[in-house]
This record gives C-alpha cells, sequence and structure tokens, in this order.
C-alpha cells in the first residue's frame, strides 16, 4: 500500500487510559441522561511547563487528587471544593500576536492546612521551595511557596480570632 | 459558602472592587482599609491585597525576604462560568472591559480572557461539554486539553 504524504503531518495517537469515569460518562450520554452538575466549588487555572512535575507536586505534597488527565498538556486537579486546571502552554493558549502564557506571577490560590508548621517542615523536607516562611498576620499565619514551575501556592493556618468573614490584614 | 480563597494582587483596591463587583457579579463582603478586600463569587473567595513595601503591615501583600515587591499579572487565573459567552462579551467590551484575546474555542467550551484594572486576567468560560461544568465529580471523556 501506498503511504499516505499526509502521515507525516498527522499528530501521534495518545493512548488514552480508560477511566471508570469516562465509562459512567458514556453510559449517561447513551441513555439521555444530564451530566452531575452541583454547580458548587471554583476553578482556577496554572500553567505549568512539566505537567507530570506538576501533578506530582500537587498530589503528594498538597494533597490533591488527581481527576483527569486526557493529554500530555493538560490536567485536572481537585482539592475540596477547588478544580485545578494545569495546562502547558501551548499554540491554544497564545494570544493573537503569539505570546504564550507562562507560569509565574503572584496571584495565587490560598489553601488551608491544620498545622503550618508540620506542613512546612514536610514540604521543605521534599524540597518544595519557599518564597517566605512563615509571616503571622491578623487571625492567620502564611508561608508562600513555590510549585515546581514556579507558580505561587499560599498555605495558612487559621488563628483564634479568625473568621470567615471577619478577616482582616491578611 | 464560600470554600476556595484566591489572593490577587492589585494596585487600586477599589478600582479592582468597582470592576469585579460591576462586571463580574462578585459581592463585596469587607473592605477595612485600602490595602485589603474580600469578594465573594458563589463558593470562590477572592481576596484582594494592595502591595506594600517593607515598612508596610505583614501580610498577604508584603514583600518577599529578599525584597521582591508583589505585583498584579501573569497568567494563573480563576475562571468564571457564563451561560452564555458572546452575549457576556459583548456587554462588556461596551462597558470598556479590556480583553487579553478573543473567544477561544477549545474542547470542553469556549473561553476569553478579561483583565481587571490591574492587569491580572480572569478567565470567562462556556461549557460545550456537559462533563466541563464546574461539577464533582467531572467525568472523564478521554478529550484533549481546553
Amino acid at each position: 500500500m501506498t503511504p499516505d504524504p499526509l502521515e507525516a503531518l498527522r499528530l501521534p495517537i495518545m493512548p488514552v487510559e480508560p477511566r471508570p469515569e469516562f465509562t459512567a460518562s458514556l453510559l449517561r450520554r447513551l441513555r439521555g441522561e444530564r451530566a452531575r452538575v452541583s454547580g458548587r466549588g471554583a476553578t482556577v487555572r496554572y500553567f505549568v511547563a512539566d505537567l507530570d512535575a506538576a501533578v506530582a507536586f500537587y498530589c503528594d505534597d498538597l494533597g490533591f487528587d488527581e481527576e483527569l488527565r486526557p493529554s500530555p498538556s493538560f490536567a485536572m486537579l481537585y482539592r475540596g471544593d477547588l478544580r485545578l486546571l494545569l495546562s502547558v502552554p501551548g499554540r491554544a493558549h497564545a494570544l493573537p500576536d503569539g505570546t504564550l502564557p507562562d507560569p509565574g506571577g503572584w496571584n495565587r490560590i490560598v489553601v488551608e492546612v491544620p498545622d503550618l508548621d508540620a506542613a512546612v517542615e514536610a514540604l521543605r523536607g521534599r524540597g518544595v521551595r519557599f518564597r517566605h516562611e512563615i509571616v503571622t498576620a491578623i487571625g492567620v499565619r502564611q508561608a508562600l511557596l513555590e510549585d515546581p514551575s514556579g507558580n505561587p501556592v499560599e498555605l495558612f493556618e487559621p488563628l483564634a480570632g479568625y473568621h470567615e468573614r471577619g478577616l482582616k490584614g491578611q | 459558602m464560600t470554600t476556595v480563597s484566591v489572593r490577587y494582587i492589585v494596585n487600586d483596591i477599589d478600582a479592582a472592587i468597582d470592576f469585579y463587583t460591576a462586571h463580574l457579579h462578585f459581592e463585596l463582603q469587607m473592605r477595612p482599609n485600602d490595602l485589603f478586600a474580600m469578594l465573594a463569587h458563589g463558593d470562590l473567595r477572592l481576596v484582594l491585597v494592595r502591595p506594600v513595601g517593607p515598612d508596610g503591615p505583614a501580610g498577604g501583600g508584603a514583600p518577599m525576604p529578599d525584597g521582591r515587591m508583589q505585583e498584579p499579572g501573569g497568567w494563573n487565573r480563576f475562571s468564571v462560568e457564563v451561560p452564555d459567552l458572546a452575549a457576556a462579551v459583548e456587554q462588556l467590551r461596551s462597558s470598556g472591559a479590556r480583553f487579553r484575546n478573543d473567544v477561544v474555542t477549545g474542547v470542553g467550551g469556549r473561553q476569553i480572557i478579561i483583565e481587571d484594572p490591574s492587569g491580572n486576567p480572569v478567565e470567562l468560560f462556556e461549557p460545550i461539554l456537559p462533563e466541563a461544568k464546574l461539577s464533582r465529580p467531572a467525568p472523564s471523556s478521554g478529550q484533549p486539553d481546553r
């Protein structure tokens, strides 16, 4: 058979790991049912240079669960009601002038931990980089660390006087 | 109840409050001073801080030990789900909002990046697939990234 001249231009076919979620989703669609949508939670997108390193960091070090990783450039993680999308910058994210997003900056997710000292010590033991050590503000103690791509993540531990709606000077 | 916290660095607290409440329908929860505000949108709590120098108060807007000041911008962002992106974009454009790009259609949905007055990105997202809606569990369908 003559080789297809377009073959060289085709993207490689990526193996897709069969997941229980996929089966459940397919079944619902075949039955004409709607997806379960709770409407709860919030979504944040971070850009990362290395998806595997990022997924390992967020899942192993910060307690996220991997929900899906359908391609080498995208993953969806959960931690409580936070849905974290990890994207490797690519053409789909380029601005009209070609500018690609990159990791970093200062805007960040804020993750509550019950014992900040223990968390910081454990993370430091695994080689996690910190932008600043533990500081005490009003109602909270906090630390600012970096994921493997240099994205900031803030950890905080509530102190006496901390209120969800009464938080001041944080 | 807000259960997810995100901190954004802004240069002007009041301009940011106006933007997030007027354009993106956030609710102002507190603004104790001109360095800090807290807003809510569904389960998202948005904490806004203005960067302060080494003599400023300790906390989220303080400089790093090596002297680096925090600043707005970057690419990491939270996303806000809208039912009709085209309508939302038209309305926002007519009120003078800045966009970084045009509407991009991915597998899971359509999205666009809007900038707050300090230049921070916010992603507006209209799901196409039911699975792309904000939910838990979010079933996989083996789709490429969006």
